[in-house]
C-alpha cells in the first residue's frame, strides 16, 4: 500500500474533460430545447437537470481526483458484489420499452449496467495486477475473467441489454489484452466473433430481430415510419449539416423529428449544427482523451493504477464510438449513449467519477515522475 | 518499484490499443462523417427539406379584361374559403356549435360538416367562394364563439359584369381560377400571373417552427388584356341575333360576327343561343336543362346497383355534352358550306385572272347541262336570260357562276382558295378554332370545281369566310383577324400592343374596288335588297345554303342562311356576318332572313361609329325632316312653310291663326308627313290607336296608317315591284296615340331568294 498521493493531476486531461463537458452541454441544451418546448412545455427542462449533475459530477470527480485510487483496490470485491446484486434485482423491475435496464429508489433511477462497468474494470484492475506474469496462462488469465465476463454479461442479456453487453465485453476484452494474456486467445475470440456474426446473418431466427435489425441497418429507407424512421431522421440532420453546420441553435431535425434528441442521438444533431468541421473537432477531442487517457496508464507508478486509466479510458472512447457509429448508421442502432454529451443523470455523475479515478491515477505517476 | 509500473509488453499493447481506438476508430467514422456531410449532403439536405418545409401558394390576382373603350368585361374579386381543421376541434360541444353554426349561414347541413370534422386532418375544405357578407358573418360567429378550428383563406372569383355578353369569347375560368374556355383559356398565362410561395419551417407535429424562418416570394398579379371587341357593338349584334333566333326558330344556333375590315379586329363576335360565364356550368337551354333534370331525378330515384352507374354515367355524359355545346363558339369552331356569299370570292379570282369581265354575258336558261349528265337547275325556274356580270352576282345565279368558275379552271380556282385564307386556320387569338374540309387537289374535278364556285360542297368557319370575302372589297388585303389589341400590366404600362397583320394582298385594289361596288349593286338592285338602309352605301351578299351532308331521302332538309355586309361601299370600314343554321320558315333564303339582321346591326352600327347617312337624290324621300315651328302663324304662311320642307298641312277648327301642333316642332318626320296644325284652341282631334299592319304589304300598311291620321315611316327595302311584307312596326298596334304621330314599319321583300 502506497501512502496517500500529493503529485498534481495530468492538466491536460482535466482540461480535455471539462471542454468536453462544456461542449457537451452547450450542444445537449440545443439539442434538447425544442423538444422540451414542445413536450414538457420548458425549453429548459433537461439543461437543468443534467447542469445539477454536472456541478455534482464535477464535485464527485475533484474529489476522486485527490483520493487514493488504491482504496479501489479493497473495494472492488464489495462493488463489484452490490454491482451483480443490482443486476440480479433490475431483473424483477418493471419494463420500460420492453427492458428492464432501470433500477428506481427514492425516485431516482439508476442503471446496474453502469455500476457494473465500473465493477468489472475493478475487478479486472486488481486481478491484472494480482496475475503479473501469470496473465499468459490460461489458468489465470483467461478463465477468473472469463467467468467474471461471463456472469456479467448473462445477467445484463437478461434484461436484455444487449449494447451494454457489447460494451462491458469489449472492455474488459481490451483490458485482458493490455493485461498481458496471451494473443492466441484474441485469435480464436476473433474466429469466434466471425463465424458468431456469420451464423447470425445468414441464418435466420437464430437471434431474435438480428435479422430485421440488420437489414433496417443496411438500407433504413425500406422502413421509414416505422424501424429505419429513427436512423433516417438521424441521416437527415447530418447531412444537412453539410461542412459547417446550420450554424448552433439553428438545427431543424430537433424540432420533433428526431426522436429523443437529447439521448442517444444528440451528435447528429451537432452535426447538423456545427457541421463536418465542429463534428472533426469533438472526435479529435475524444481522441485526445483516448491518447492521453492511454498516457497516464502508460505513466502509472503500478499495475492497478495503470489498469485502471486503460479500463476507464477505453470505457469512454468505445461508448463515444460506437454511439457515433450508430448515429452515422455505420453499424446497426444499439442504445449507447455518448459520454458528456448526452442526457442522463446517474451516467453523467458516473462519468465524472470515472474521469476523477483517472485523474488520480495521473497524481501518482506525476508523483513518480518527481 | 519499477516492477510494480506496467511492463514493456502491456505498454507496447496499450499503445496499440492507442492506435486502434484513438487513430483507428476516429478516422473510420470521419469518412463516414465526410461521406455524409459532403458526398450525400445534397441529396440528404433534400429529403430534410421536404419535410421541414411548408410551401403555401399566395394566389395571384387575375387580370381584368376590357373592352376597347376600356369597359370591363370580366375582373377578379376576393371571395373567401371557409375551412375546418378537425384535429383542432377541443371537444363535442364545439363540433356540435361548429356545424350548426356554419350550416346555419353556409347553406350546407350540419352532417356533412360533422362528417368532416371527424375526419383526422388539419384542412377540411367547407365552402369555396363566399363573398363578403357572408365571410363577415362567419368571422363574427368565430370571434363570438372564440373558433379556432375554424378558418377564412383568401381567392378570388372572376365576375363577369356584361353577364351573357360575348361570353363565347371571353369564356370562363374554373375552380382553381385557370382559364378554362375563350380568351381567359388563350389567354391564361398572361392573365394569371404568377402565384408567390411562403416557404416556411415546420416541426414534425405540422406547425410552424417558433422562429424566423420564412421565405416569401411575393406574387405577379395578371395582367390586363384590352380586346378589340367594342361593347357597344357587341350589343347591337346580341341583340339582333337573338332576336332572329327566336323569330326564325333557328334550331342550330346562329353566328355573328363584325370586323373592322381595313385592320382585322373582331369587333363583336356571338354564337346564339350562349351561356352566362358568372355560371357557365347552368345549362341555358330550358328544354335540354329540363331533360337532364328528368334524367337525375330518375336517377335519384334508382337503387344502388350497375343500372344506376351506368344512368349516372349517361347523366354525366350528356350534361358535359350540353355544357361543350353551349360554350361553343360558332365563328370559329364550326365550319360550315357558305354558299352564294362564297360567289364575291369566285367573282373577284375570275376578275382578277381577267378570265371574265364586266362585259362577259351570260345566258340562263334555267337550266346548265355542265357534262353530258350533269346538270346543274338554276334556283329561279326558267332562268335569269341574258345577264352580264354584275346581274349574275345581284341575282346569284348558279349557271353563270358555274360558268366564270369554269373559265378559270380547278389551278386557279384552288391558288384562289389557298390564297384568301381557306386552306389554313385564321390563326385568331381565340382556342378551339377549326379549319376548313375542302376537296383535295386529286378529287378537285371539273364538278367540284363547279359546286365549289357557287359555295356548296365545302366548309370554311365563319371567321375564316368573312376575312376571305373582306379581303375582296378591303382593297385587296387578306388580313389577320384579332380579339386582343393590348395587354397592360397591373401598373398599367402597356406590355404588348398588337398592330394589324396584312397576310398578303390577293387581289389587286382595282379588282377590290369593282368587287365593293358589285356588291352594293347587290344591296340596292339585286337579292340583297333587305339590307338596304337609307343614306348608307351598303354591299353584300345573301347566301342559302344547303347541308347537303343532312340530305334526307335525296332531298335536302336543312338550310343555313347568311349574309355578309359590308360599309361604306366606297370605303368599307366594317363587315357583318350572319349566319343562322337551320332556320323554320317557309322560306329560308339568306336574301329573306338573314339580310334584315345584318341591316338592324348596321343601322345600329353605322351611327355609331360616326358614319353619317348622305342621302342621294333618290333617297331624299326617306330622309327626315325636322318639323318647323308654326305657332302664330296664319293659315297660308303655315302651310308654305311647311311645303318648303315637303312637308303637309291639316287644318282642325275654325281659326285663322296656328295656336297649336301635331308633332311638336323640331321633331323628326319622314318627308310627306302631315303636320296637324290647330286653329282655334277648341276643336282637338281624339287619340288613336295604332293599327296592326304586321304581315301586310307596305301598300296597305300605308294606307292603313294614313287613314287613322297617322304618319308612316317605311324602313327597310322600299323599291315598288317587289312583294314587301312588314316585319315590324313601332309603336305596337293597339296603343293609342296621338294623331300625327310617325308609326315605324319594318319591311321586307320576300320575293327575293339567293
Amino acid at each position: 500500500m502506497q501512502p496517500a498521493a500529493r503529485g498534481n493531476i495530468d492538466v491536460t486531461f482535466l482540461i480535455l474533460v471539462l471542454l468536453l463537458l462544456t461542449f457537451g452541454l452547450v450542444m445537449m441544451f440545443s439539442a434538447s430545447y425544442a423538444d422540451a418546448y414542445y413536450r414538457k412545455d420548458d425549453s429548459f427542462y433537461y439543461i437543468k437537470r443534467q447542469m445539477l449533475f454536472a456541478v455534482g459530477g464535477l464535485a464527485v470527480m475533484i474529489f476522486l481526483a485527490y483520493f487514493d485510487y488504491h482504496w479501489w483496490k479493497k473495494l472492488a470485491l464489495p462493488i463489484f458484489a452490490v454491482s451483480l446484486l443490482m443486476l440480479v434485482v433490475v431483473l424483477f423491475m418493471p419494463e420500460r420499452n420492453g427492458a428492464k435496464r432501470w433500477i428506481f429508489i427514492l425516485g431516482q433511477s439508476i442503471q446496474p449496467s453502469e455500476v457494473a462497468k465500473f465493477a468489472v474494470i475493478l475487478v479486472f484492475a486488481v486481478l491484472i495486477s494480482l496475475y503479473g506474469e501469470k496473465m499468459r496462462t490460461f489458468r489465470y488469465g483467461i478463465l477468473p475473467f472469463a467467468a467474471v465476463l461471463g456472469t456479467v454479461a448473462a445477467l445484463m442479456v437478461l434484461e436484455p441489454h444487449l449494447s451494454g453487453t457489447i460494451l462491458i465485453l469489449s472492455i474488459g476484452i481490451v483490458m485482458m489484452f493490455v493485461g498481458g494474456a496471451d494473443l492466441k486467445w484474441f485469435l480464436l475470440l476473433l474466429c469466434v466473433l466471425i463465424a458468431g456474426v456469420g451464423i447470425v446473418v445468414l441464418i435466420p431466427g437464430v437471434i431474435e430481430y438480428a435479422q430485421s435489425r440488420f437489414q433496417y441497418w443496411l438500407d433504413p429507407f425500406s422502413d421509414p415510419l416505422g424501424k429505419g424512421f429513427q436512423t433516417i431522421q438521424s441521416l437527415l440532420a447530418i447531412g444537412s449539416g453539410g461542412l459547417m453546420g446550420l450554424g448552433l441553435g439553428n438545427s431543424r431535425q430537433k424540432y420533433l423529428y428526431i426522436p429523443e434528441p437529447q439521448n442517444d442521438f444528440v451528435f447528429s444533431i451537432v452535426c447538423e449544427e456545427l457541421g463536418f468541421v465542429g463534428a472533426a473537432i469533438i472526435l479529435i477531442f475524444f481522441a485526445l482523451l483516448e491518447w492521453r487517457g492511454f498516457v497516464i496508464a502508460i505513466r502509472a507508478k503500478d499495475k492497478f493504477g495503470s489498469m485502471l486509466a486503460v479500463g476507464l479510458t477505453t470505457q469512454v472512447g468505445l461508448q463515444a464510438l460506437l454511439n457515433i457509429a450508430v448515429v452515422t448508421n455505420t453499424i446497426p442502432n444499439t442504445g449507447i449513449s455518448l459520454p458528456f454529451f448526452s442526457y442522463g443523470g446517474s451516467s453523467m455523475v458516473m462519468l465524472m467519477a470515472q474521469m476523477g479515478v483517472v485523474l488520480s491515477v495521473s497524481r501518482q505517476a506525476a508523483l513518480e515522475k518527481q | 518499484m519499477t516492477s510494480l509500473g506496467p511492463n514493456v509488453r502491456m505498454k507496447k499493447r496499450m499503445i496499440f490499443c492507442i492506435i486502434a481506438l484513438s487513430i483507428a476508430g476516429t478516422a473510420v467514422i470521419l469518412l463516414r462523417l465526410f461521406q455524409l456531410q459532403m458526398v450525400q449532403a445534397e441529396d440528404l439536405q433534400r429529403l430534410a427539406a421536404q419535410q421541414q418545409m411548408r410551401v403555401t401558394s399566395i394566389s395571384s390576382q387575375r387580370g381584368t379584361i376590357r373592352d376597347r373603350n376600356g369597359n370591363i368585361l370580366a375582373k377578379s374579386g376576393t371571395v373567401w374559403t371557409v375551412y375546418l381543421s378537425p384535429v383542432d376541434i377541443d371537444n363535442e360541444e364545439e363540433r356540435q356549435l361548429i356545424a350548426e353554426g356554419l350550416a346555419d349561414i353556409l347553406d350546407v347541413t350540419p352532417e356533412f360538416v360533422l362528417e368532416k370534422s371527424r375526419r383526422n386532418t388539419y384542412y377540411e375544405i367547407i365552402k369555396r367562394k363566399i363573398e363578403r357578407p357572408l365571410a363577415d358573418e362567419i368571422t363574427q360567429f368565430l370571434q363570438e364563439n372564440k373558433i379556432t378550428a375554424v378558418g377564412l383563406e383568401e381567392d378570388y372569383k372572376r365576375y363577369y359584369p356584361y353577364g351573357s355578353l360575348a361570353s363565347t369569347v371571353l369564356g370562363f375560368t374554373g375552380m382553381e381560377n385557370q382559364g378554362a374556355y375563350g380568351i381567359e383559356a388563350y389567354y391564361d398565362k398572361v392573365l394569371s400571373g404568377t402565384p408567390g410561395r411562403v416557404v416556411s419551417a415546420k416541426n414534425a407535429w405540422g406547425t410552424d417552427m417558433p422562429f424566423k424562418y420564412e421565405k416569401m416570394y411575393e406574387a405577379k398579379d395578371g395582367n390586363d388584356i384590352v380586346l378589340t371587341i367594342d361593347v357597344n357593338i357587341q350589343q347591337f349584334l346580341e341583340k339582333h341575333l337573338e332576336q332572329a333566333v327566336i323569330e326564325h326558330n333557328v334550331q342550330n344556333k346562329a353566328a355573328g360576327v363584325v370586323i373592322d375590315v381595313q385592320t382585322g379586329e373582331i369587333l363583336a363576335m356571338s354564337t346564339k343561343p350562349d351561356f352566362d360565364p358568372n355560371t357557365p356550368n347552368q345549362i341555358y337551354d330550358s328544354a335540354v336543362a329540363a331533360q337532364l333534370d328528368e334524367m337525375k331525378t330518375a336517377l335519384e330515384g334508382m337503387a344502388e346497383g350497375e343500372a344506376r352507374e351506368q344512368a349516372e354515367q349517361e347523366y354525366r355524359t350528356a350534361l358535359s355534352e350540353a355544357q361543350f355545346d353551349q360554350w361553343r363558339n360558332k365563328v370559329i369552331s364550326d365550319p360550315y358550306e357558305p354558299g352564294s356569299v362564297f360567289k364575291i370570292i369566285t367573282a373577284s379570282a375570275a376578275l382578277e385572272e381577267k378570265t371574265m369581265n364586266l362585259g362577259s354575258a351570260f345566258n340562263c336558261t334555267g337550266n346548265y347541262e355542265l357534262l353530258p349528265g350533269v346538270s346543274y337547275n338554276c334556283w329561279k325556274a326558267g332562268g335569269h336570260g341574258h345577264q352580264n356580270f354584275a346581274q349574275a352576282l345581284q341575282n346569284s345565279c348558279n349557271p353563270a357562276f358555274i360558268m366564270i368558275g369554269q373559265s378559270l379552271g380547278q389551278e386557279r380556282f384552288r391558288k384562289y382558295f389557298e390564297a384568301f385564307g381557306l386552306m389554313e386556320t385564321t390563326g385568331v387569338d381565340l382556342p378551339g378554332e377549326s379549319g376548313s374540309i375542302y376537296h383535295t387537289e386529286e378529287d378537285f374535278s371539273v364538278v367540284s370545281l363547279a359546286s365549289s364556285s357557287f359555295g356548296q360542297t365545302f366548309k370554311v368557319t365563319p371567321l375564316q369566310l368573312i376575312t376571305a370575302v373582306s379581303a375582296a372589297f378591303n382593297g385587296g388585303e387578306l388580313m389577320q383577324p384579332y380579339v386582343v389589341k393590348q395587354i397592360v400590366d397591373s401598373d398599367g404600362n402597356t406590355v404588348e400592343e398588337k398592330s394589324p397583320v396584312a397576310k398578303r394582298q390577293v387581289i389587286s385594289a382595282e379588282t377590290s374596288a369593282t368587287i365593293a361596288s358589285l356588291c352594293e349593286s347587290v344591296v340596292s338592285q339585286g337579292s340583297g335588297k333587305n339590307a338596304y338602309i337609307p343614306g348608307y352605301r351598303i354591299g353584300g351578299k345573301t347566301g342559302t345554303s344547303e347541308k347537303l351532308d343532312k340530305q334526307i331521302n335525296g332531298e335536302v332538309d336543312k338550310r343555313i342562311s347568311s349574309f355578309m355586309g359590308f360599309a361604306p361601299a366606297d370605303d368599307p370600314q366594317i363587315a357583318v356576318l350572319i349566319m343562322l343554321d337551320e332556320p323554320y320558315m317557309t322560306n329560308p333564303y339568306g336574301s329573306v332572313i338573314a339580310a334584315p339582321v345584318v341591316k338592324n346591326i348596321m343601322a345600329d352600327v353605322l351611327p355609331y361609329l360616326g358614319i353619317e347617312p348622305e342621302f342621294s337624290e333618290a333617297e331624299q324621300k326617306y330622309a327626315d325632316v325636322a318639323v318647323p315651328n308654326l305657332n302664330t302663324l296664319k293659315r297660308g304662311e303655315a302651310e308654305a312653310e311647311l311645303n318648303s320642307v315637303n312637308l303637309k298641312a291639316r287644318f282642325v277648327g275654325e281659326g285663322e291663326t296656328v295656336v297649336g301642333q301635331l308633332p311638336q316642332m323640331k321633331e323628326e318626320v319622314p318627308r310627306g308627313s302631315t303636320v296637324i296644325l290647330y286653329t282655334d284652341g277648341v276643336t282637338t282631334l281624339e287619340d288613336v290607336e295604332v293599327p296592326d299592319v304586321l304581315g301586310r304589304t307596305s301598300l296597305q300598311a300605308n294606307a292603313a296608317i294614313l287613314a287613322e291620321g297617322l304618319n308612316i315611316r317605311l324602313d327597310g327595302v322600299a323599291d315598288t315591284g317587289q312583294v314587301t311584307q312588314v316585319i315590324s312596326q313601332d309603336p305596337a298596334p293597339g296603343t293609342v296615340v296621338k294623331p300625327g304621330t310617325v308609326v315605324t314599319v319594318e319591311i321586307i321583300a320576300t320575293d327575293l331568294t339567293d
